[in-house]
This record gives C-alpha cells, structure tokens and sequence, in this order.
C-alpha cells in the first residue's frame, strides 16, 4: 500500500490518525487526479476536516504517507506545502480586525523583494507591490469584495470572509485547491457566484477538493465525491450515484446494527 | 535648566530607538518580549569593551548591534515549544541570566563596577556643543529609525508581521514561515536597540548592570501602552509623556519642598497613575494603531 506513488495528482495511502484513543481516520487512502473537482462528505466527525489538516500539513499523521504531484509532503511543515502550490481554506475563517480586506489579500501575494528595497524604496520593492495591489484587485472583485475593502478584516460578514479566504488562497496561483465548506452560511445568490468561481477556476486546470454538506452544491460542482464514515472511506463515485449507494446512506441515515448519528462527535 | 533639558531630551531620545526597537516586536510582530533591556545592556557593554580595548566608537557599536541580534535570533529560535506567554517568561529569565553575568564576571565586565570612563563622542567641541552634538546624533538615529520602521510597518514585511500577531494560522495558509518571521522581527528590534544601549554607554560614560535590571523593560513597554502598540507615532508620544513626567518630579519636589524619597515614589506613582489612566480610558494607546488605508 505504501510503496511508490502512482501518478495521481494527490495520492494519500494509508493515512490514520488518533486523538487520544478516539480513532478519527484508519487507513484511509485517495486518490485525486489534475483537473478533478472531488467533493469530500461524510456525515459530522467522519474525519474530513482531520484528512484536510493532514493533507496541508497542519496535523501530523499517525501513519500514511501523503503525496503531491510526485512530491512527498507528509511530515512536511505547513508553509512549504503551501508554496509546492497547495492552497487551502478554513471553515470558520478569522480575519484581523487591524488590517484591511485589501491589506489580507495583498499580505497573501507570493512575489517577493528584499528588506533593503522595502526599506530604501527601490523601484523592484514598487513594481512587486503594485503587481501584489493588482493582484488582489482584481480577485477581490471577482469575489465581489470590492465594496468591503477598506473595512477591517474581522467586520466583514461571515461568508464575505469566506470569500475573503479564497482570494487568499488564490493569490499564490496554487495548482491545487481544498476548501472546507465553501458556502455554509452563505447568502444563495453569492453561493451561485461561488460556484461560478469554482467552475472558472477548474477550466483553467486548478484540482479542486471541497468539504460540503450542501446536496446541491455537489451536484452543481464536484465531478467525483469521496465519502467518509467514522474514519473510513466508505465510497467514490459520481454525485448522481450517491442517492442510491446503500454505503452512503448507512453513514447519513443510520440503519439498524450501525450507530447512529447523533452519538457521534468529532 | 537648559543642560537640564538637554540632557532630558538626550535620554528620552535613546529610550525612543529602545522603545521602537520593542515596538517592532510587541507592537508589530505581537511578540510579547520582556527580556527587551538586555539587548540594550548587550550594545552598552560591547561599547564599553571595545572601545576599552582601543577600537572605535564605531566598531563598538556594530559589535554591539550583531551580539544582540545574536541573542535576538537564540531568544527567537528558543520559543519554539512555548506559548507566546511562556516564551515572554523565558525572555525575562534571560534578561535576568545575562546581567547576573554582567554582574559577577568582573574580567569581561568590570562586575558590579561595570565599565567607566567610556569616552564621549564630542569631547572636542566644548562645553554646550557637545553636549548639543550628542542630542542631535541621538535625534537624528530616532528619526531614521522611525522613518525606517514605519517603512517595514506598512511594507510586505510587515503586513506578514501584523497577520502573524492576528491570525497566525492564515499567515501558516499564506505560506510565511512563523519562525523565520519571529527571528526577523527580534533580530531588527534588537540591532537598534543595542544601538540605543551603544549610545547611552558613551552618554553615561559608563556600562553597568543597572542597565539590564527588568524595571527598564517594564518602563518601555509602559510608553508604548501609553502611546499606542504598533504605531510608530504613538511609541514617540509614549517616550515624551514618560519622560516628561519623569522630567517634571525634580521641579514639584523644588516647588512643593519634598523630600527625595518622596519625589522618587511620585515619579513611580506618576507613570502607574498614567498607565492605569491609559489601560481605563485608552486602552488602545494615545494613538491608537490606525487601518493602513491602500491606494
């Protein structure tokens, strides 16, 4: 099982991970190929969110190894995974309240210059600063931001700060996306735009993974859905298939002899 | 009188490269420093060292500035396993470390004595010049420094800064290396520091423990409460109202016939009564860290 890597895009093999002695994810291996749009289910404290802070380096694993484009990155810290081009965003994200909107999404630009020429104000510590405010222009209003940009991080809405995380998250061009859960608690006609964004953003070749609980949501966007129950993968197949696969509907649902849902917690 | 207040602006202008040093850290970077003072002892004893040994004033004081930003990077990298309010008790004991050291290795620093006569700088120019010559190096490094340290404030640098104080986990997302940004911001707080530490040790002529003990720690981070954490200006503002208020004791002792232990527990009870007045009423500072409005 964790031999080498084959050429998935994103190959996880054999991750499992622990909190003290509550088995969250046991052997759980996936496989993501370039361009998919992969939605991760599963019913509360199935193990997604943990398998999402494994992937990006934010939780060690127990056991699995965890490859990307080739590149082995488990047990690799955070930001390095983050600049192989791997970007990621919270559920509940939180913002600043001393910094702008605006002043986030240019603090997430990747092109560097050096202290000196930020210090003296060279002409390279300008043309770096304006691609950055460009940059974050533009995405800010692609996200529809543009009106909050100059408002403190933290008093934005909560699904403006949502859309705030993915501006972050794309002003590095990763190659890679993962979101947890993209519109929970987002007004419906910005969720529409979400979706729009997502679809954009796949026909321009980026591999999107997306924690959601929203039905309809998968059916717009993922091309493959992953379910996990208990810490196990328990199916792959396309969103039309999930209706009618009994696996599934035994994690949702609970049936006799399974434990029901409401004892769980993650 | 005007020696007086010479000599008042000398030191308060040597306390603000101190306090913008602490700034950058406290204030930007949110690192919560309380061992601050000891790169200022590490600037006033490389001083005293150096130039005991026959080297410039100059070599003093870039030695100075590369030991403390040594420290800074140890002090950065020791923090690792710690909390942010663990990692500020292990500043304090390192502080407290450094100038026990001070204190009992009488070869390197001259003990509880310490270094005397360090020379002055503007000896040459006679009585007022060089005591004005003095005053206006020291403004002039504060201005610099305030100039630059605004610059790196508003900059890439420290807009990562302030996202790591905030909200370190989107900073992680954004792929900026915590550690790295931490060592950065110690290491650039402390080289102007040091610097101050370097110029009161020429001031003073003299480099002795008494310039690590913790209460000056504690009196640094009172300006910036009082003055605004992570806003240069207010840092400055800081500086003078302290100082002024330490300033102006001698006067009410002469006006109002105190005695000089009296006067010395109202200066005290000043600062805590402006601090307090602070913490109550303008908890974010006189002037407060504003929103960096973008073109």
């Amino acid at each position: 099982m964790t031999g080498a890597p084959t050429s998935a895009f994103l190959d996880i093999r054999a991750v499992a991970k622990s909190f003290g002695g509550n088995q969250v994810l046991e052997d759980v291996s996936v496989q993501i190929a370039p361009g998919e749009i992969v939605g991760l289910l599963g019913p509360n404290g199935s193990g997604k969110s943990t398998l999402l802070n494994i992937v990006t380096g934010f939780t060690p694993a127990d056991a699995g190894t965890v490859h990307f484009d080739g590149q082995r990155i488990d047990g690799v810290a955070a930001h390095r995974i983050v600049r192989t081009g791997m970007a990621r965003t919270f559920q509940l994200p939180s913002m600043p309240t001393k910094m702008s909107v605006m002043e986030v999404a240019m603090a997430a630009a990747t092109a560097h210059h050096g202290v000196f020429d930020t210090l003296l104000g060279t002409a390279g510590a300008r043309a770096t600063e304006r691609l950055a405010r460009d940059k974050a222009e533009r995405l800010l209003h692609e996200l529809l931001l543009t009106p909050v940009r100059d408002l403190p991080a933290a008093a934005i809405s909560g699904g403006q700060k949502k859309l705030l995380g993915i501006v972050c998250a794309l002003m590095a061009e990763p190659r890679m996306l993962l979101l947890d859960e993209p519109t929970a608690g987002v007004h419906p006609n910005l969720r529409r735009d979400i979706v729009a964004a997502l679809q954009r953003l796949n026909a321009q070749g980026m591999t999107l993974v997306i924690v959601e609980h929203d039905m309809h949501f998968i059916r717009d966007v993922c091309t493959r859905c992953v379910v996990l129950d208990r810490g196990h993968i328990v199916a792959s197949c396309r969103p039309d298939e999930l209706s009618s696969n009994e696996r599934v509907l035994q994690a949702y649902l609970g049936t006799a002899g399974t434990q029901p849902l409401a004892t769980e917690s993650a | 009188m005007f020696d007086f207040f010479i000599s008042t602006l000398t030191i308060a202008g040597i306390y603000g490269l101190m306090a913008l040093g602490l700034n950058l850290q406290a204030g930007v970077a949110g690192l919560l420093n309380f061992g601050h003072i000891a790169f200022a002892g590490i600037g006033a004893y490389a001083t005293g060292i150096a130039v005991q040994a026959g080297w410039s004033p100059l070599a003093g004081a870039a030695i100075g500035m590369l030991a403390a930003m040594l420290l800074g990077w140890c002090i950065a990298r020791l923090g690792r396993q710690l909390g942010a309010d663990y990692w500020g008790i292990a500043t304090l004991a390192i502080a407290e470390i450094l100038r026990t050291i001070a204190t009992n290795e009488d070869w390197l620093t001259g003990g509880a004595n310490g270094i005397s006569g360090i020379a002055s700088l503007f000896d040459g120019l006679g009585r007022p010049w060089s005591a004005l010559a003095f005053l206006a190096l020291v403004l002039g490094a504060v201005a610099a420094f305030a100039l630059l340290a605004r610059r790196l404030a508003n900059g890439r640098f420290g807009r990562a800064l302030r996202l790591m104080r905030e909200e370190p986990q989107l900073a992680v997302c954004m792929g900026y290396d915590l550690r790295q940004l931490k060592s950065h911001a110690i290491m650039t707080g402390a080289a102007v520091t040091a610097l101050g530490g370097s110029l009161y040790a020429h001031y003073m002529s003299f480099a002795g423990p008494d310039y690590m003990v913790a209460s000056e720690t504690f009196l640094l981070w009172t300006m910036l409460m009082i003055g605004g954490l992570g806003n240069t200006a207010g840092v400055l503002v800081g500086v003078v109202l302290v100082q002024a208020a330490y300033a102006l004791v001698p006067f009410a002792k002469d006006y109002f016939h105190f005695s000089s232990d009296l006067a010395g527990a109202l200066r005290l009870g000043l600062i805590g009564a402006i601090l307090l007045g602070c913490l109550l009423w303008r908890n974010q500072g006189l002037v407060p860290e504003k929103l960096r409005k973008m073109p």
